[in-house]
């Protein structure tokens, strides 16, 4: 009886271990989102929908890297665990190239020529000219942070090329505060906070060949620009970078409008990323794209709901919505809503970033350039190679990964 | 119960653990060591391809990857050393106490207890250039602020610190254990004989707490080696590479990027690590029961 029992218990234990996958039902959709403000804007509209649908959405946040993961990993499943899926842009390539999107044309949604064009070109494969397979949730893009307190007892203006912000850097650290703060960390923040300036200097990451290109006159002067920041500065991670600026201890910083600005509170002054290298040089679009897009995935058993859903969030009505929920619109309409402009003061100036903005360069190997990148950049600044040293290896790490 | 139907019985007792036990640990384990001489990618559209040793030449002709064992290993023996040590001096030293041993156990328990997670986030905001509680005080003496964490010569260090501040209390609460079992007569034989504390400490505490001993070593050996999300949140590698560990290096290459079958070879060169460091341990606990012995 007893050995009965025990053998039940543990047939009983197996099968409860063993029973890990609960299938979703029709009445719910579920979207993978990245965690933070996104899902607090999603959160405070998404009730509209579920009434008129019937329907339940399950928002899941989630770090990036997590988020990514779990998207890729749900992407070989028959059936998947998300309906719809944020992407950060850079991704988009090699989750396109992967078949984890379903092609939003044949959900019966059009690309609405109201999305912010830059915006809208990021979630079509290839790049810009191709199918849509995604719609830009939030248009973020990076803008220029200043103190003008700081700056105007310094008695300058703000810089509009990157030799002047280095002057005023320097200057600035002679008073003793900090002149310019880079964000210098290994990986994504360093490629991201270097990549504007070595756009300004004319630079770009790779040939039309795909080959490697950072190792140029503009890769050893925007490096060399960088590392002359960092000598009038500090190299902080975003905390401290925007407690830096905005409580007047550092004059100028590179950062995403999310970090400074909360509803219609702004904690530094702002600007797009100044366009030029040197004082004379040639204007060029330089403020780094970094859109969350929001696509349907291909394995879905809810598509057309998802697709629903899809146009439900990124209607003009909802992101009119969300932005006071820390939702950062893709949709002309939005920036140039009178109302909402005088509200938002930074809305000008963030439509006019996005209409200048850069992409990351669309490859799906983004994430290992990005990385081979980043690891000699943090080389470079750390002093273990010189300048030259430091393009000369990046150049051959992305040649390699690009193979 | 005849022996039949007894060893019929054990069998089906046993299966749980060993499908377990398959399921978890050998295939995972087999299937890894397969997917580490193919080109496995895992969003690829075409079928993985057999590579032969590709992989593993390739990762130990990365700079990179050398780095991240030369930190891995230089962090290990640090930690280890110094979390054992640590743990020692605390644990014989509450032996000690009379008053408070309550307390002061749950309190030094207290940074283990915690998700390295939240560890990390913790030790960011302290260790924060200008809001951080460190560079704070630092300042009351005239120091700083220093950039531990975006430095090259400190970032090491810090991370270094965190981890002995979340684990010497693990090493604390085996030894502390260990230390509590050794028999009171062995001391009051020792006193009699006319010896001295240092001798006392050698001579019956050491070899009654070393089967204790190694397994803090060994655990943390183990669990040192596997150093992530401290590095990971904290510096990202960095600065320079100089905090990249072998399994930041794995989870880049296998799981951020997908690469699995190059991953897959930086885990098996990982395995092959571990092991040299630790087969002294599991020779000993395999051959012989010398030091279950004492228990």
């Amino acid at each position: 009886m007893k050995k009965g029992i025990v053998a039940l218990l543990s047939v009983a234990l197996m099968t409860g271990m063993l029973a890990g996958c609960q299938s979703k039902g029709n009445d719910k959709l579920v979207i993978a989102a990245r965690g933070g403000s996104h899902v607090a804007a999603m959160e405070a509209v998404k009730a509209t929908f579920e009434q008129e649908h019937g329907v339940k959405v399950e928002i899941i946040g989630l770090e990036a890297a997590d988020l990514k993961q779990k998207i890729a990993l749900d992407a070989k499943n028959k059936k998947s665990a998300y309906d719809l899926i944020m992407a950060d842009d850079p991704w988009m390539p090699e989750f396109s190239e992967a078949g984890i999107f379903k092609k939003l044309s044949d959900l019966g949604v059009q690309a609405d020529p109201d999305f912010e064009e830059s915006s809208l070109a990021l979630g079509k494969h290839p790049y810009g000219t191709g199918e849509q397979y995604a719609l830009p949730f939030s248009g973020n893009v990076q803008l220029f942070f200043y103190n003008k307190d700081l700056l105007d007892r310094n008695g300058a203006t703000v810089p509009q090329s990157w030799e002047e912000v280095l002057q005023r850097a320097e200057k600035v650290k002679g008073s003793g505060s900090a002149g310019y703060i880079i964000r210098g960390q290994q990986g994504n923040p360093i490629v991201s906070d270097f990549l504007p300036i070595f756009w300004a200097y004319g630079g770009q990451v790779f040939d039309d060949q795909w080959k490697a290109t950072v190792h140029s006159e503009a890769g050893v002067k925007a490096l060399n620009t960088y590392k002359s920041l960092l000598a009038a500065g500090e190299n902080y991670e975003t905390t401290d970078i925007v407690s830096a600026v905005s409580e007047g201890r550092a004059a100028m910083a590179l950062g995403w409008p999310s970090w400074f600005i909360s509803g219609e509170e702004a904690k530094a002054d702002y600007a797009p990323i100044p366009s030029k290298g040197d004082a004379d040089g040639q204007p060029v679009a330089t403020g780094m794209i970094g859109n969350w897009m929001m696509g349907v995935t291909a394995n879905s058993q809810n598509a057309e709901l998802a697709a629903q859903f899809l146009t439900f969030i990124t209607s003009s009505d909802s992101q009119k919505q969300m932005v006071a929920h820390g939702g950062v619109p893709s949709r002309k309409s939005v920036y140039l809503d009178s109302e909402l402009s005088a509200k938002y003061k930074h809305f000008p100036v963030q439509l006019e970033a996005l209409q200048n903005s850069v992409a990351r360069p669309r490859t799906t190997k983004w994430s290992r350039v990005e990385e081979a990148l980043g690891a000699e950049l943090s080389a470079a600044i750390a002093g273990t190679k010189s300048v030259e040293a430091a393009l000369t290896a990046a150049n051959q790490a992305i040649d390699q990964v690009m193979q | 119960m005849s022996l039949h139907s007894k060893r019929r019985f054990q069998w089906l007792m046993l299966t749980p653990v060993l499908l377990l036990l398959f399921g978890l640990t050998v295939f995972p384990f087999m299937y890894t060591v397969s997917n580490s001489f193919t080109d496995y990618y895992y969003l690829a559209s075409e079928s993985k391809e057999f590579v032969g040793l590709r992989n593993y030449v390739q990762v130990l002709q990365d700079e990179v990857f050398l780095q991240a064992v030369w930190n891995t290993v230089k962090f290990m023996l640090l930690a280890v050393t110094t979390e054992t040590v640590l743990g020692l001096a605390i644990a014989l030293l509450l032996e000690s106490v009379k008053k408070g041993l309550r307390f002061f156990r749950v309190a030094l328990l207290i940074p283990s207890l915690l998700p390295p997670v939240t560890v990390a986030l913790l030790w960011q905001m302290m260790l924060s250039n200008h809001n951080g509680i460190i560079n704070h005080m630092l300042a009351f003496f005239g120091a700083g602020p220093f950039n531990f964490l975006m430095d090259i010569n400190t970032a090491f260090y810090a991370i270094l610190l965190i981890d002995i501040w979340q684990w010497t209390p693990f090493a604390f609460l085996l030894l502390y254990a260990a230390l509590q079992a050794v028999s009171r007569s062995q001391y009051e034989a020792a006193l009699v004989d006319g010896a001295g504390r240092i001798s006392t400490f050698i001579h019956i505490t050491l070899p009654n707490i070393l089967p204790s001993l190694m397994l803090v070593i060994l655990l943390r050996t183990i669990d040192s080696f596997r150093l992530f999300d401290k590095v990971n949140i904290l510096t990202g590698g960095g600065p320079a590479n100089s905090t990249t560990t072998i399994t930041q290096y794995i989870y880049r290459h296998g799981v951020y990027n997908l690469q699995i079958g190059y991953g897959a070879s930086a885990s098996m060169i990982m395995v092959l690590l571990v092991l040299a460091f630790t087969v002294f341990y599991i020779m000993r606990s395999l051959g012989g029961k010398r030091y279950g012995r004492n228990h």
